[in-house]
């Protein structure tokens, strides 16, 4: 089935997330939709899948013109849309799970296993798929789900089938699997429309690609015709450097060393060094591990093997408090799962690291802890009421303000900092890379990870680029731009 | 007009706080329930006197009664703040019971009656024995749930289980004749009357609210029943927390067993501390801890001890048979949660 959308027009409120977008996928072909964050590739998809409805445009299925309200009617069109978040029922084996919510049924209303069964198999042998559908979905590995999933579609009559970034939890022998099996697709005529960051993967399986950005398709065409480096370039679409902070050079001792730390499926033979007074970025997409590379050094990951130098000598790190009495501070993502406890006060939740330190004879001084979190309130100039207010009546800026506070009290000599600005406003952004360079200054060790290379480019002296698992690079100076680190963290 | 007015700020104002603070209402509760009991008791006394003696005496049966089941919910509050549930009080209760008395019956066979040694050495032995025997099926609890990540309300049930069972195994032919001397731990009058348990239980109740406020294990709790994953991120150690959470516990079952072996002077190993685990629940949840942790405090769990025993004494007073007041009692703890629900929405 031939797949043609023309002038795609889409706004949230005053936000113009699609702007006269085309876009064609023929039957049997391959095509990589790409484009950093809030490029809009996923309201184009949703557009097509029947979740989002366009402002103006059309949609052509076969050159005749389709209007779709609901997910229902573009997958009877034979659209079928794979989120990033499966949605396979882990209990249920295989077979079941082709048929849930269009279970096939014998009289008196009991599902017919048998010939659910029989049609599964049918299936995978038609597809050359290796799956004993008997199995439960829970027994299967990442890229088989997957695979059990692409099934399903196929079992709906599926023709075009939208990838949301299939690859970002897969190790690189389970993305072939997957690849195969969307060659065995082109084979069968079926369209596959992949979104993606990773380029490499693009260059590799995808025919055709069409790049987004601000809600444009800025180009398009053959994969064979175009390059790594050009694909990132047209993602990022400018060279300008984001003008850096002045920031120290000089830096001190080495506060931490990993040597070949490596802890499976996450990340693996990672080396590096953090100093006293450097800010060092740490940047990658989607399942790139660097996340969970740092709360292995926050202890938080436990079972990794290689090697961990604090301030020179070898340690092992058990659990988070023995990395909190090191002098490890660590500001998780995700704020609201991760660092704030709904149910205390601000003063609470400014100070939850250092109780023990404001306590005298086991009990809490409160005026100790007043005093210390007052000292970080107009540090970070947090804007709030009483201390005795509930965290969740703050902004999300003055939350992640008060979780820096935490740390701050806990004076850490490496303070770890998790997509620092993750739902913080512009203004508040600012401050908080003000927060970093003084704490680089005063000779803390600073790591920032964070997805955005602008934010990067903009506090670190230099950077790791990882990639699946893997330091990729290290950018400093002249290597440190947009361009070269999208191209490192695709892979390229 | 300006009367109206006023009574509706009162009221506007009344239930403001009744949203805001979980004490106020609990406390609201409590008083309407007193007074309800008063009116029960009646004034038909010669003086005010005898009345305020009966009024007293009253009390004093209320909280005395009360006292055992009132401390094992003092744990069980921070048991619930964690997150987490302990069912085994109860069972605990009869298996500390069994320890101390093995060691200090005054039959032959008391091991410390047999070992000659007899009088204050034996009851601090005895006692310390039962400390030790509590804090031990804490630990075991609190280790499997914290360690081995077993659901709290498995893992105490399987212990519930094992302690009544056990201890009424072994028990058969052990005699319950305590040592006169002993019983002074619980029965030594002042005033005139036998308020040593209430004692102990308000020496409880305001030591563990200090704990809860005031000490870093206190908070960490908090922190832990209301996102654990923050909480383990900001370093504390929550595997060690939630363990001793338990160990907590079951030391408040132990020190229950001793003031109540010592009140009555024998201990009825099939029955003793059954039902304790429902009542001090129902207490604690009365109070206004919420059961999926994070939020409550002891002085709540005391009030909310005292509306349910408060409340049955009234039920005793105007008549209502003994099998029915168990269904008042779970009519106000389903309207308890009910209110506390509503609180939250709006």
């Amino acid at each position: 089935m031939n797949v043609s959308m023309k002038g795609i027009v889409k706004s949230f409120g005053a936000n113009n997330v699609l702007r006269q977008v085309d876009f064609s996928l023929h039957a049997g072909e391959i095509c990589a939709l790409l484009g950093e964050n809030g490029a809009g590739k996923s309201t184009l998809m949703n557009i097509l899948g029947g979740v989002l409805q366009a402002d103006r445009g059309q949609i052509f299925l076969d050159g005749k013109e389709v209007v779709f309200h609901s997910p229902a009617q573009s997958l009877h069109a034979g659209i079928a849309f794979i989120h990033q978040e499966l949605n396979l029922i882990n209990d249920l084996p295989v077979y079941e799970n082709m048929f849930i919510g269009r279970e096939i049924r014998r009289f008196g209303g009991l599902i017919d296993h048998k010939e659910e069964l029989r049609q599964t198999r049918e299936l995978f042998s038609r597809m050359d798929i290796d799956i004993d559908p008997t199995a439960l979905v829970s027994s299967l590995d990442a890229s088989y789900k997957q695979i059990v999933e692409i099934s399903r579609a196929l079992m709906m009559r599926a023709s075009v089938i939208i990838m949301d970034e299939p690859t970002t939890s897969l190790t690189d022998p389970e993305i072939q699997r997957v690849f195969d099996m969307l060659r065995t697709l082109k084979k069968q005529n079926v369209g596959v429309i992949f979104i993606s960051h990773k380029l490499r993967e693009v260059m590799e399986i995808c025919d055709s690609y069409v790049v987004l950005r601000d809600g444009v398709a800025v180009s398009g065409g053959r994969v064979a015709d175009t390059s790594i480096a050009q694909l990132a370039h047209d993602m990022v679409g400018h060279d300008v450097r984001t003008e850096a902070l002045a920031r120290s050079e000089a830096t001190g001792e080495a506060v931490l060393r990993l040597e070949g730390l490596t802890q499976e499926p996450y990340y693996r033979d990672v080396s590096l060094t953090v100093r006293a007074g450097e800010v060092l970025g740490v940047t990658g997409l989607l399942g790139d591990g660097r996340s969970e590379l740092f709360r292995t050094v926050f202890g938080d990951l436990i079972r990794y093997e290689g090697s961990i130098y604090w301030l020179g000598k070898p340690v092992r790190i058990r659990s988070t408090r023995q990395a909190l009495t090191l002098g490890i501070g660590y500001l998780p993502r995700n704020r609201k799962e991760n660092a704030i406890i709904k149910d205390m006060n601000i003063l609470d939740n400014g100070s939850i690291v250092t109780l023990e330190k404001n306590a005298r004879f086991g009990l809490i001084s409160r005026k100790k802890q007043l005093e210390e979190f007052d000292r970080q309130r107009q540090e970070l100039q947090i804007k709030m009421q009483r201390p005795e207010d509930s965290i969740t009546s703050l902004s999300g800026g003055n939350q992640q303000k008060v979780v820096l506070a935490k740390w701050l009290s806990a004076a850490p000599r490496l303070l770890i900092l998790d997509n620092p600005t993750q739902g913080v406003d512009v203004g508040a952004k600012e401050e908080i890379y003000d927060i970093i360079l003084r704490l680089a200054q005063k000779g803390v060790a600073v790591v920032v990870l964070s997805n955005e290379a602008q934010e990067i480019i903009r506090v670190c002296a230099r950077a790791l680029v990882m990639y699946h698992g893997s330091v990729r690079a290290e950018v400093s100076g002249d290597t440190m731009n947009e361009t070269n680190i999208m191209r490192l963290a695709t892979g390229g | 007009m300006s009367e109206t007015r006023k009574k509706e700020s009162f009221l506007r104002r009344a239930a403001d706080k009744w949203q805001s603070n979980p004490l106020f209402s609990t406390g609201l509760v409590l008083a309407l329930m007193v007074i309800l009991q008063t009116i029960a008791l009646g004034f038909n006394y010669p003086s005010f006197g005898a009345w305020l003696t009966g009024w007293g005496k009253n009390w004093i049966n209320i909280l005395r009664n009360n006292a055992g089941v009132g401390i094992v919910a003092l744990g069980m509050t921070f048991v619930i703040i964690s997150g987490g549930i302990d069912l085994a009080v109860g069972s605990t209760l009869v298996a500390v019971g069994a320890v101390l008395m093995v060691l200090i019956n005054g039959n032959p066979t008391g091991i410390l009656t047999a070992a000659g040694i007899t009088g204050l050495p034996a009851f601090l032995i005895g006692i310390l024995a039962a400390v030790a025997v509590g804090c031990a099926i804490g630990t075991i609890n609190g280790f499997l749930i914290a360690r081995s990540k077993i659901p709290a309300f498995i893992a105490t049930l399987g212990m519930m289980k094992i302690c009544r069972s056990v201890t009424q195994q072994f028990m058969q032919t052990v005699g319950t004749k305590v040592p006169r001397e002993f019983l002074a731990i619980s029965n030594t009058k002042i005033g005139g009357e036998i308020i040593l348990p209430i004692l102990y239980w308000l020496l409880a109740a305001v030591i563990l609210h200090i704990i809860s406020r005031k000490t870093p294990f206190g908070r960490h709790v908090y922190a832990i029943g209301s996102n654990e994953r923050a909480a383990r991120l900001s370093g504390i150690n929550v595997e060690r927390v939630k363990a001793l959470v338990y160990v907590l516990s079951g030391l408040l079952v132990a020190i229950t067993a001793v003031i109540q072996v010592a009140r009555i002077g024998s201990m009825d190993y099939a029955n003793a501390g059954s039902g304790y685990e429902m009542d001090a629940i129902a207490a604690v949840v009365v109070g206004g801890t919420s059961m999926s942790g994070g939020k409550g405090s002891i002085v709540g769990t005391v009030l909310g001890m005292l509306i349910i025993a408060v409340m049955n004494n009234l039920l005793n007073l105007v008549g209502v048979p003994p099998f029915l007041r168990e269904a008042f009692k779970g009519f106000i703890v389903v309207a308890a949660v009910l209110l506390q629900k509503k609180e939250k929405v709006s």
